[in-house]
């Protein structure tokens, strides 16, 4: 029963990249219509972690599940229920935004209407003037706009963001966070990997702390409250599990 | 599907927004459409110049004065060998072996190259021709164009934004190589153009579409490799740098490594030394100018007996033309029994060469493409054949002349007894003995035989590579 409200679920999850085993069995759950904020620093797995949910990378032990599902039994179904933000925002340089929302959401399946696509642009606050230029022009944060636009506009219940605030200025990062909470009220799970520990507590219900590869903390918001920021930082810099 | 159009259409948008593919594409079709332009215009010359040249030898023996039919046998005749329609687009082996034959009695000369301006105008380049432009040049271009098709994307990390979209490696392996395969399509114009030319001069359509078949797979198989390295590679460089050392390996290094292979193995006997051989063959067969040659005793000996007299001015055939028919027939066999020989290891090496298909695709296609335009040995092999069945065909002729129409008497007397000499020649009519000569190419059905142990090997490259790139595909990694 408890089940049928979870989303993701990450059960006794190993992988091994490059002959190293940088996930030791990690055992978390995001919940419909949670936020949970994966916190660590680099190379701590967080990466890797949100790459399981995708199926991207073979699994050396443990499970992944989408929507109860295993991951491994249905790539395909797993990859169409979640909008996948990477570390890294990828798009085609040689397309300006409008092209390439609308072909990968063509790839999706979802051909978005010109409208939702503006609405979307507008959203991120991505200059109209920026919106016919190809991204080979875009700074760092206005492609992190597109990408973050793109993943809006694949209206799935759920959100997997690789660092989705690197490259945005401040003020870029705080109606970021905005649109997260909107996105959450509307239902939407969002795993979320940051290693900004205010960003973190400022959005996420839940934060789970990775340490080389394993999951040595999690903080929970109290009701109609946030997460005590110190807390998550002091454990965030000390070298012991929580 | 839907996503595979999709994923085709982006692959070209790339393609069209970047100048190195434009630029290679551009400069690709410069150069095949002058080869074309080229290859059409010498080989129309040359179609011209051989028909002309054919008819006027005709009509020059057919215009000699009454004499002596042996003179007739002396005079001898020429035959050309008219170029097929799909030679404008491949020569084949049409550029290395003579396109035109002496032909006279008591001997088979070799073909020689017709004299005509045309070929020399272009002088070292007559080489490239379109089906050469194809077979070493478009698989550069397919390279340019297919290498990065899923590299560069692995690269600057597009590959998992495309996957996180839900689509599987395979539908985007399929969308780039419709792409691909749409590219080399197009690529494929200048030859459709070609060959709907060919139909133009007489080919059949059949034909012609069979070659643009087998440009088709050929390109197909460079288009395929290029994606399952694509696939496979971590970095475009490695990419790039494995297809151009494949390139260079199946389209320079192997085929003429098989070349050499197939001398060294079938070597055909030198001219000369098969020259001497067969010169002390011949002589034992006795000269049939000289009726009293010790090689003729027992032919004299049953004449007489068959027409029961004693002695040869008594026969009611000239013992002279008897001797000149049975002598010639003679040879010729001992002529083609080592033609037959030569050409046998011809065929060996030809076979030999083929069967190098199944290493390397230029190979395949070269052979097939040859054997297509009806430009390979076979054909070339048969306008040898037909030539020295003309050939003996009107020596004959002119011997049964010279044994029935010339009296014995007459034809040992004529250098000194000038009335004699005068009853020695026969009717310049009769010189119509000699049939015209048009060499056609093989029909459609046995040229496509003839092409379809290539085609074969084409078809199981094809078959490999896509079920290794399919399933490369089905296991991608980011
Ligand atoms: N493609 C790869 N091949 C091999 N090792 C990798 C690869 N990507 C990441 N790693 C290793 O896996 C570990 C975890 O990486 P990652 O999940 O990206 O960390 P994070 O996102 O927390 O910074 C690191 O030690 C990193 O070196
Ligand atoms: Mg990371």
């Amino acid at each position: 029963m408890l089940s049928n409200r979870l989303r993701l679920q990450a059960e006794e999850l190993r992988v091994i990249r490059g002959g190293k085993e940088v996930l030791k069995g990690i055992t978390f759950a995001v919940a419909i219509g949670e936020v949970y904020g994966l916190l660590g620093g680099n190379g701590a797995g967080k990466s890797t972690t949100l790459l399981t949910f995708l199926g991207f990378l073979d699994l050396a032990g443990g499970n992944a599940r989408v929507n109860d599902a295993l991951v491994s039994e249905d790539v395909v179904a797993a990859r169409r229920s979640i909008a996948y933000l990477p570390e890294s925002a990828s798009l085609y340089e040689h397309l300006n935004a409008r092209e390439n929302l609308r072909y990968f959401l063509g790839l999706a399946g979802s051909a978005g209407d010109d409208e939702s696509m503006e609405a979307a642009l507008d959203r991120v606050a991505l200059p109209a003037e920026a919106r016919d230029r190809r991204l080979a022009d875009y700074s760092k944060g206005m492609r992190q706009k597109v990408a973050i636009a793109l993943a809006i506009l694949r209206n799935t219940d759920t959100l997997l963001l690789d660092e989705p605030t690197s490259g945005l200025d401040p003020t870029a990062i705080d109606e970021f966070h905005d649109l997260v909470r909107t996105l959450a009220d509307d239902g939407k799970t969002v795993l979320m990997v940051t290693h900004d520990v205010y960003g973190a507590c400022q959005v996420a219900d839940r934060i789970g702390l990775l340490r080389d590869g394993r999951l040595v903390g999690e903080f929970s918001a109290p009701a109609g409250g946030r997460i005590d920021t110190e807390a998550v930082h002091r454990a965030f810099s000390s070298r012991e599990a929580v | 599907m839907s996503h595979v159009l999709l994923l085709a259409k982006e692959e070209w948008r790339f393609w069209l927004r970047s100048n190195l593919a434009l630029s290679a594409a551009i400069l690709f079709l410069v150069l095949l459409v002058t080869t074309a332009i080229l290859t059409t215009v010498r080989i129309a010359e040359e179609r011209h110049a051989r028909e002309h040249h054919q008819e006027k030898a005709e009509s020059t023996f057919l215009a000699q004065p009454d004499r002596h039919p042996h003179r007739m046998v002396h005079y001898g005749h020429y035959v050309f060998r008219t170029p097929s329609p799909l030679a404008a687009f491949d020569p084949g082996l049409d550029s290395v072996t003579g396109q035109s034959m002496f032909l006279e009695g008591h001997q088979q000369n070799s073909a020689t190259f017709a004299v005509s301006g045309a070929s020399a105008d272009l002088g070292e380049f007559a080489w490239l021709t379109p089906a050469v432009v194809y077979q070493l040049f478009a698989p550069l271009l397919i390279i340019l164009l297919g290498h990065g098709a899923v590299v560069r994307e692995r690269e600057s990390s597009t590959l998992a934004t495309m996957l996180a979209q839900g689509i599987s490696g395979v539908t985007v392996l399929y969308g780039k190589a419709l792409a691909l395969f749409a590219a080399i399509l197009l690529m494929l114009v200048p030859l459709l153009v070609s060959g709907g030319a060919a139909v133009g001069r007489g080919e059949t359509v059949l034909a012609a579409i069979l070659m643009v078949a087998v440009y088709f797979l050929y390109l197909s198989i460079w288009g395929l490799l290029a994606l399952f390295l694509s696939v496979l590679s971590a970095r475009r460089a490695t990419a790039l740098a494995t297809l151009t050392a494949l390139w260079l390996a199946l389209t320079l290094l192997l085929p003429s490594l098989a070349v050499s292979n197939a001398a060294r193995f079938l070597p055909i006997a030198g001219q000369i030394e098969t020259g001497l051989v067969m010169l002390s063959d011949l002589r034992k067969l006795g000269d049939g100018h000289n009726v009293n040659d010790p090689a003729f005793d027992r032919l004299r000996r049953d004449l007489l007996k068959q027409y029961g007299v004693e002695t040869v001015e008594e026969l009611p055939v000239n013992l002279r033309g008897v001797v000149a028919e049975y002598s010639e027939s003679r040879l010729t066999d001992k002529l083609n029994e080592y033609a037959d020989r030569r050409m046998a290891m011809e065929q060996k090496q030809a076979a030999l060469l083929a069967r190098h298909g199944w290493l390397s695709p230029l190979l395949a296609t070269a052979d097939a493409s040859r054997a297509i335009a009806a430009t390979d040995l076979n054909n070339h092999q048969r306008f040898l054949k037909e030539a020295e069945a003309l050939r003996f065909d009107f020596v004959q002729g002119l011997n049964r002349l010279h044994a029935s129409k010339l009296a014995y008497i007459d034809d040992i007397k004529r250098s000194s007894d000038q009335q004699a000499e005068k009853r020695t020649r026969v009717s310049g009519e009769n010189w119509k003995l000699l049939k015209d000569f048009r060499f056609k190419p093989d029909d459609v059905g046995t040229r496509a035989g003839n092409a379809w142990p290539s085609v074969l090997a084409l078809l199981v490259w094809f078959a490999v590579l896509s079920i290794a790139s399919v399933r490369a595909a089905g296991r991608i990694r980011l």
